[in-house]
């Protein structure tokens, strides 16, 4: 699903984010991307939507080459990729029902299947009585539910989820998880970026560990940190 | 593109705009003024040149005959030959007396004495001709002592023509100008009202070309609002003005506002469009590469 060889990020500014990063990501994984603040996991996910152009060596997405995505190619590339936020980026003045059928209708899906879909994933997250309710009046696990619920209504292949548990408290913080873990059973590939070593000890998946925008450790079934 | 989104389109353009009344009837009202400004200008213009081309076609030059001169029909069929007339008259001493009176409103000018007046020839050049040249050629026929035309007055004209489509036009290119700023002003702060939104709709992979149709809608919502303000105004205004110079002189005659109604409303509202959009289009581009 994503192969990186020798993948290299630098800012404009001259910040090194990413350095000689060399990793393969099969398709139906689930793996967490580990690492101090500023260790360039974001740009990673950045580069692997396609907001960043690498600044040296490969990358492939879904089997495209990034870097060779043409600039109207974009659009169509990131439908099939799923996207969320330790801030969730839902629309306040949108009904949970609205933020999520948004992400169908900048797409021009029907309105019938945006219906369909909406409540399919509603209901998944478990927020489907919450259709009409605005997001100020949910707590923030259910935001980041319902922003869950936008990523996925387009059954993207693969799921980007940058620290989506950041603000979130241990008990939701599970019950994302537990989403997560679902989408992950029902094929998605799923790349997550994390502080919360909890979680990572918890789940034992795959774990990336970057330091300074190097690959420091890629462990099968991992923790968070090595044993000493 | 779907009907559907075309709606979607137009309720996010119009929520852009009620969402900044203020700043929109600011661009708004600026675009009218900037509007009106180009229209004064381009209505002035046109008329000069209406009335100076209907004054140039109105020229004649006017050959006095030499006292010794008698033949006038083949003085009329020389001058005639000459390039560029169109049409010759002549005029006897007596009827050039008559005109004259009536010119001077004084009736019994010439009662009591001798007419003064010598027997003339008009002649009138064919529209666009070169009246200098015809002069200076009526002059040389035997039998035509002094030529008289408004040499001054046509030179003048054209100078002034002239001048003042050059000076209209940079100070049109400067406004224009500052209705682009301004638009793309206004639109840049819904546009930042909504950068999040755009982001949004960027990662879930719409085009750009749906993500900039409200804005260009909105900025062409602005042009076309504007537009009609100014083309009421300017209308409404040119026939009380006209109205009013119809009433002062008769000389003076401008173009009918039926006449320029077509061109303001297409002009206008064309101006106002393509402003607009292209503010707009100019003002979404930078939030456009994420
Ligand atoms: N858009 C950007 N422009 C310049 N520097 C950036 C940008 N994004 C991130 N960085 C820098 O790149 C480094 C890696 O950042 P990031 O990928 O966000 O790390 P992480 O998500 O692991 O905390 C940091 O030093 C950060 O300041
Ligand atoms: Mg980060």
């Amino acid at each position: 699903m994503i192969q990186a060889r020798r993948l290299t990020k630098k800012y404009g500014n001259g910040v090194l984010a990413l350095e000689n990063l060399s990793l393969h990501i099969e398709k139906g994984e689930f793996v967490f991307l580990v690492g101090p603040s500023g260790a360039g996991k974001s740009t990673f996910l950045n580069l692997v939507i396609r907001r960043e152009i690498p600044t040296d060596g490969f990358l492939s997405v879904a089997g495209r080459n990034v870097t060779l995505i043409k600039k109207q190619e974009i659009p169509l590339f990131r439908r099939r990729i799923g996207y969320i936020f330790q801030d969730y980026k839902l629309f306040p003045n949108k009904t949970v029902g609205e933020n999520v059928s948004f992400a169908l209708e900048v797409i021009e899906v029907d309105p019938m299947e945006i219906r369909d879909r909406v409540n399919f994933v509603l209901d998944l997250v478990g927020l489907i009585h919450k259709t009409e309710v605005f997001p100020s009046e949910l707590s923030g696990g259910e935001q980041q539910r319902v922003s869950l619920a936008r990523a996925i209504v387009n059954r993207p292949l693969l799921l980007l989820a940058d620290e989506p548990t950041g603000n979130l408290d241990p008990d939701t913080s599970w019950e994302i998880m537990e989403l997560l873990r679902e989408i992950n059973r029902r094929g998605t590939t799923i790349v997550m970026a994390t502080h919360n070593r909890e979680i990572v000890d918890r789940m034992q998946k795959r774990v990336i560990a970057l330091e300074k925008g190097r690959l420091v450790r890629d462990e099968r079934k991992g923790g968070y940190a090595v044993e000493a | 593109m779907k009907l559907r989104t075309f709606r979607y389109f137009f309720r996010e353009a119009w929520r852009g705009l009620v969402r900044n009344r203020l700043m929109s009837l600011t661009a708004m009202g600026t675009i009218t003024i900037a509007l009106m400004l180009f229209g004064v200008f381009c209505l002035f213009t046109t008329n000069l040149q209406y009335f100076s081309n209907l004054a140039l076609g109105r020229i004649e030059i006017r050959a006095f005959l030499s006292e010794s001169a008698r033949n006038y029909e083949l003085l009329k069929a020389e001058i005639q030959a000459i390039p560029g007339v169109q049409r010759v008259k002549f005029i006897s001493k007596e009827e050039g007396a008559r005109w004259l009176e009536k010119a001077l409103g004084n009736k019994g000018l010439f009662l009591g004495g001798e007419n003064p007046l010598p027997n003339s020839i008009n002649v009138y050049p064919a529209r666009g001709a070169n009246v200098e040249n015809i002069a200076r050629q009526v002059q040389r026929v035997a039998g035509v002592d002094e030529v008289v035309y408004g040499r001054e007055f046509v030179r003048l004209l054209h100078i002034i023509v002239r001048l003042i489509w050059v000076i209209g036009f940079g100070l049109l290119f400067l406004v224009m100008l500052a209705v682009l700023y301004i638009v793309v002003n206004t639109i840049q702060m819904t546009i930042y009202a909504r950068r999040k939104e755009i982001e949004i709709m960027k990662l879930v992979g719409a085009t750009d070309w749906f993500i900039r149709w409200p804005f260009m809608l909105e900025g062409i919502m602005l042009g076309l609002g504007g537009a009609l303000i100014a083309v009421i105004i300017v209308l409404e205004a040119y026939a009380f003005l006209n109205n009013r110079l119809g009433q002062v002189s008769t000389v003076l005659s401008l173009l009918t506002r039926a006449e320029i109604t077509p061109y303001v409303i297409g002009g206008f509202f064309g101006i106002g469009i393509f402003f607009g959009a292209l503010g707009s289009l100019l003002s979404v581009k930078r939030y456009l590469s994420i």
